[in-house]
């Protein structure tokens, strides 16, 4: 049997493709990978800082969106690294700062009374039970037909058999 | 005499197109839609569909006739972008992740798709048909068994209730038309998905350019005569599984392409007819089991897919339903893809009567002149 040595030049070509894709792979994943920012301005429960009176809060370079003392939004984002701007309308103050999101973590929750008030962690990771939302009840109820460019109803059922050996 | 005969041929080589062609601009003015909006719904399925068709033609000039074993491919490429959904990658990095992924599922299956069709010579449409009934059964189990009992799954909204098996339909909000919608250009009325279009446009310059190396020749070589392509050293069941390899490769991007169009995902069925709709699109172009060109491609899809637009409105108005539109639209595909093998099988045996009874002829006429001669 032929030893493999990476002196080998068609061996060592190999290897480096096959690491570039590798590493390509993992590029598209960090720059890719969504999270999904829940912007929040409520008061704490033991009254350590209180939800702000009014301000506009931008992701990145997303369109800014005003917050209300019990308002909660979303903010769709891709890749870990991001800037947040706060201008609050009371005093016309703003607050810019960037953090990074942890790659794992698909939803966190981002509490802009805390990042005034200079409270750390002003991100938590939150988990919810997500229902995909065309999983029931999506797409015309006929199956991929032909050219119909359609797509079947969704049931939580298994699939059936085709046709052939139904 | 020889000016009817050559209409005649040009007839039984074109007759597909031909009637396809007829229906189609028939069925445009009972449909009631504007022309402005059939071409918007062209434009946007030919984005959609072309690069699954172009997958077809390196099979053809092998010789292996249409592979319906691309289904495979399209397989790969679902199984690509339930990881990307699982993963949240989302964008365009989301559908390379998917080929990325796709890719070397593509690769074996196609390996194996070409190695099965070797000892299948000859019958290499029927072998890749029944052959992709098999992988879907492979497909199934992997799919709602496999993923999140021995794959982990950590996206729980795409699993089934019971904790394993992904759900029948998976929502591609993430990934939906990120690629059109990179650069959409506008003309006119109509919006261009532009870098759809230079991808699709990258591939035919792929294949014109693959067909001149030396591959591309082998290919063309081994697709006229296997015995004479072997003979002059060419290795014949090399280039067939690389021919077959390539086109499922090519399926699997086609079917990520196709399906961030859409934007859902039918796990266990989006598949099922992605080798029919290609086949008939390219024979209804004017190809054939054995010629077929680029020019094929787009001209069957645009035709195919304007009457896909037209008929159900046309069944509508002429007949009242919408149903019978939607048969005729099923009628029509089948039926372009058995009248155009029935051509081909007709057109085949023709050749070999006439080759023959051109050699009869041949024979006797030398009798004739050696009796003379002696």
């Amino acid at each position: 049997m032929k030893a493999i040595s990476l002196k080998n030049p068609k061996v060592l070509v190999r290897s480096i493709l096959l690491l570039i894709y590798v590493a390509v792979l993992v590029i598209m994943l960090l720059t890719g990978k969504r999270h999904t920012i829940l912007i929040d301005n409520k008061d704490a429960g033991d009254g350590s800082y209180l939800a702000i009176d009014g301000m506009s809060v931008q992701i990145d370079k997303q369109e800014a969106a005003e917050y209300y003392p019990g308002d909660r939004d979303r903010a769709l984002v891709n890749g870990q690294k991001h800037t947040i701007k706060v201008e609050i309308f009371s005093d016309g103050k703003i607050f810019e700062s960037s953090f990074a999101l942890p790659l794992g973590q698909d939803m966190v929750l981002l509490s802009v009374p805390k990042l005034v008030a200079g409270i750390e962690p002003y991100i938590e990771p939150f988990s919810v039970q997500l229902e995909q939302a065309s999983a029931p009840e999506a797409g015309p109820p006929q199956g991929m037909q032909f050219g119909g460019d359609s797509v079947p109803p969704a049931e939580e059922a298994a699939p059936t058999a085709p046709a052939l050996i139904q | 005499m020889s000016a009817k005969k050559s209409i005649g041929k040009f007839i039984s080589d074109y007759a597909v197109l031909i009637i396809f062609t007829v229906i189609t601009l028939a069925a445009i003015s009972p449909s009631g839609l504007s022309i402005s909006y059939i071409i918007q719904e062209v434009i946007t399925r030919l984005g959609r569909n072309s690069f699954l068709v172009l997958a077809l033609l390196l099979p053809i000039f092998a010789g292996m006739g249409l592979n319906f074993g691309m289904t495979l491919g399209a397989m790969a490429g679902q199984i690509g972008l339930i990881f990307a959904v699982n993963w949240s990658v989302a964008g365009w990095q989301g559908l390379v992740f998917a080929v990325l992924i796709g890719l070397p599922i593509s690769v074996f299956l196609g390996w194996i798709c070409g190695a099965v069709m070797n000892k299948a010579k000859g019958r290499e449409m029927v072998t890749g048909y029944i052959l992709a009934f098999f992988i879907n059964g492979i497909y199934q189990f992997f799919v709602l068994y496999m993923m999140g009992s021995v794959i982990p799954i950590r996206n729980a909204a795409i699993l089934l209730s019971r904790g394993y098996g992904i759900r029948n339909t998976l929502n591609l909000e993430s990934v939906r038309q990120s690629l059109d919608n990179i650069f959409m250009l506008k003309v006119g009325p109509f919006l261009v998905p532009v870098i759809t279009f230079v991808i699709i446009a990258l591939l035919c310059v792929f294949i014109v350019w693959f067909k001149r190396t030396k591959l591309g020749q082998d290919m063309r070589a081994v697709g006229q005569d296997m015995v004479v392509a072997d003979a002059a050293g060419i290795p014949v069941e090399k280039t067939r599984i690389i021919a077959i390899i390539i086109s499922t490769v090519l399926a699997c991007v086609g079917q990520i392409i196709f399906l961030q169009n859409m934007g859902n995902l039918a796990t266990y069925n989006a598949h099922d007819q992605t080798g029919f709709f290609a086949v008939a699109a390219i024979l209804v172009g004017g190809a054939s089991v054995k010629r077929a060109s680029i020019a094929n491609v787009f001209i069957g899809v645009v035709l195919l897919h304007a009457m896909f637009i037209v008929s159900p409105l046309a069944g509508q108005r002429l007949f009242g339903s919408a149903m019978i539109g939607e048969y005729f639209r099923q009628f029509i595909g089948y039926g372009a893809i058995a009248l155009s093998l029935v051509l081909y099988a007709w057109k085949s045996r023709k050749a070999a009567d006439d080759a023959r009874s051109g050699l009869r002829h041949g024979a006797s006429g030398n009798g004739n002149g050696a009796g003379g001669q002696a």
